[in-house]
């Protein structure tokens, strides 16, 4: 992976913005942004990796709304993991009005809620996978 | 580019769909307790929903994507969130009010209790969001709806007295025996009815689930502009009828069963019954659009995939929650709870956030990332301007009204 | 059992079921149930109509007078857990029952009247609403 390095204002440009597979699928909102700094100079920090789901936006939001959010996403993940949903910033291919990636969301960590709901609800419901007209 | 078919179906279709359990309740009481004098009320919502839905259409054409999702780009995810959570709660108890109107118009046929049709009505509306495509949904119950024209024709029947008629509808005054604040909170809660928050979700939704794209811009218009204001209409009969039969009777309606009372005399059985499959269609139609409405908002804050457009295993998520709405819906009217106060509730209430959802659709139409060449002109942005600024001033109205006027009563 | 929630709900709303305190508030409350007795009386007039003349279905007119007749109980139940706070709203009750009374009445007669179909009983227990209704619309006027 190379350090990309494009400076842009993360606030406006990239927080809130829809994460858009391979597929052209939805695949979340870039809900927090993990920072890291530099190994030349410490100072400045870059953006490694996007983090999605209910963990990360509870980080943002803080509080108590927060804070439910962030156990109502916990009970639902299979995995005992606390942290928020990583999507590293390599898998990213362009940013303009959304953020489009490489992969396929089933690649993404942040599908876990998503297959958690399609295994346990939907797929037991008759006519699931029938493609629509 | 459609066809000339596919042009008059949307625009029948955005006729029969106008009005729901909302209209029914707000233009008939209206009418029966103050006439025509609050008919320019419905003729402001009109346009103001006009002047709103055409933008939402062209931001999900242009754009590919719905007015919600953008929400909480364009006000952050703490705004957004709580814009969320008011607009869900609006949609879900429209969601309830509109079950309970499917229920009350099958009660109405069969004089069976209308609580034992709601779990029936549930499991169809259910049935009808997971299997049926989303035009085959849209345009059947929007067609079904336009029954409710057998309204507009009992005008006629009824012969009225036209000069009164148009003297009370252009020169509004209170009538003796209501107080002026219930004037003002009867044309709140019209205005609420008129430009319900779930119809420009469902309207920007539905135009990224029918895959509009820049070609559709003139369907788009067509539909606003010829739709909406001839399905205004409908819900203007509606109070016109009140107007004529009701008000002079002094009956209040608090039931469907009142509301249908001037078919009945105007057009006898063959009149009744059109009115009745109307009000079942478009009631139908609008649960069928809050019920989808609030998985749209939920899954386009969070992101996640939603829509009929794809196979139900790809937007797992919003299925659940489509699922746990329709639920949530069901069982508050299970309640017992008056299904008409219960409309009066949510209309009301939707107008008190009425800002929380047109703003929004002011900020993106104007976003030129977003946009391009076909943002907001000065005009519309002038147009808009004034009616959020209207907005506001109804939105702060409402619950001092509400309070002062004891719900209208 | 919705009977008795929504007397609930109604009698919250209305805020007050122990005494009032003036001759005024009474007033107006008696006031406002003559209102909402006559809209039913005016409704079952109106259903009677058409039920008479065929002009709608069996099921449906039954479903309105029920709904009538469900309203103006409701309606002189609620009033009559007010209680009257002196002698002159003491009158004014007897007075506004002695409407309510024989509205009630005739409606539930015609509650029945249509869930069994018999629509030719219909005209002939309606006859008294006309003149129930102008009573009680003349009664809100007054003391409005």
């Amino acid at each position: 992976m190379q350090a990309a390095g494009r400076v842009l204002d993360a606030g406006l440009k990239l927080l809130d913005r829809q994460l858009i597979d391979s597929q052209g699928m939805l695949a979340g909102k870039v809900d927090d942004l993990e920072l890291t700094p530099s190994q030349d100079d410490p100072q400045r920090l870059y953006v490694t990796a996007i983090l999605a789901g209910p963990g990360a936006l509870a980080g943002r939001l803080g509080g108590r709304l927060g804070h439910l959010l962030e156990r109502t996403a916990n009970r639902l993940r299979d995995s005992p993991q606390d942290r928020p949903a990583r999507v590293p910033f390599g898998v990213v291919k362009q940013l303009n009005s959304a953020v489009d990636l490489w992969v396929a969301k089933e690649e993404l960590e942040t599908d876990r809620l998503e297959q958690w709901a399609r295994q346990t609800i939907i797929a037991k419901l008759p006519g699931a996978g029938d493609a629509p007209q | 580019m459609k066809n000339l078919v596919q042009v008059a179906l949307g625009v029948l279709t955005a006729i029969g769909g106008f009005v729901d359990i909302g209209d029914l309740v707000a233009s008939t009481a209206t009418g029966a307790r103050f006439g025509l004098a609050l008919a320019w009320v419905l003729a402001v919502g009109t346009i103001g929903i006009i002047i709103f839905a055409e933008m939402a259409g062209r931001v999900a054409a242009i754009s590919g994507r719905p007015v919600f999702d953008l929400v909480r780009e364009r006000l952050g995810a703490g705004m957004g969130l709580a814009n969320l959570l008011a607009s869900f709660f609006i949609t879900l108890l429209t969601l309830a009010a509109e079950i309970g109107g499917v229920a009350l118009a099958i009660e109405l046929a069969t004089s069976v209790n209308y609580l034992l049709w709601v779990p029936l009505v549930a499991i169809v509306i259910w049935v009808v969001v997971w299997r049926l495509p989303f035009e085959t949904m849209d345009n059947t119950f929007g067609l079904v709806g336009l029954a409710l024209v057998v309204f507009l024709l009992a005008i006629w029947r009824l012969h009225p007295d036209w000069h009164g008629l148009a003297h009370s509808a252009l020169h509004p005054t209170v009538p003796q025996g209501e107080g002026h604040p219930t004037y003002w909170y009867f044309a709140i809660a019209l205005l609420g009815s008129a430009m319900s928050p779930y119809e420009v979700f469902f309207f920007s939704s539905g135009a990224v689930e029918q895959r509009w794209t820049r070609q559709d811009l003139i369907i788009n218009r067509t539909n606003v502009l010829i739709g909406f204001p001839l399905g205004a209409l409908l819900a203007l009969a509606l109070m016109f009828t009140a107007a004529i039969v009701l008000q002079p009777q002094g009956v209040d309606p608090t039931h469907l069963s009142q509301t249908v009372l001037p078919v009945s005399l105007a057009f006898g059985k063959l009149g009744l019954a059109l009115a009745i499959i109307g009000i079942f269609a478009c009631t139908f139609g609008a649960a069928l659009e809050t019920c989808l409405s609030c998985g749209y908002t939920v899954a386009q804050y969070f992101g996640w995939q939603w829509g009929k457009f794809v196979k139900p295993t790809q937007a797992p998520r919003f299925h659940v929650v489509v699922l746990l709405s329709l639920l949530a819906g069901t069982l508050l009217v299970l309640t017992t709870i008056d299904p008409i106060q219960l409309t009066e509730y949510s209309i009301v209430l939707a107008a008190a956030a009425l800002p929380l959802t047109y703003l929004p659709v002011l900020l993106v139409a104007n976003d030129r990332d977003y946009m391009g060449d076909k943002a907001n002109s000065g005009v519309s942005n002038l147009l808009a301007s004034l009616y959020l600024v209207l907005l506001l001033v109804v939105s702060v109205a409402t619950i001092p009204l509400l309070i002062v006027t004891k719900a209208g009563g | 059992m919705r009977r008795a929630m929504t007397l609930l709900l109604l009698l919250a709303v209305s805020g007050c079921t122990g005494p009032v305190r003036s001759f005024g508030v009474y007033e107006s409350k008696a006031a406002n149930t003559a209102r909402k007795t006559a809209s039913a009386v005016a409704t079952a007039e109106l259903a009677v109509q058409v039920a008479t003349r065929d002009r709608t279905f069996g099921r449906t007119a039954a479903q309105t007078l029920a709904e009538a007749a469900r309203d103006a109980g409701d309606t002189q139940g609620i009033f009559d857990a007010i209680q009257p706070p002196d002698r002159r709203s003491d009158q004014l009750r007897s007075q506004l029952d002695d409407l309510l009374q024989p509205a009630v009445s005739t409606l539930e007669d015609l509650r029945t009247a249509a869930r069994r179909g018999d629509v030719e009983s219909m005209a002939r227990i309606a006859a008294p609403l006309e003149k129930l209704a102008g009573e009680l619309q003349d009664f809100d006027e007054a003391h409005r």
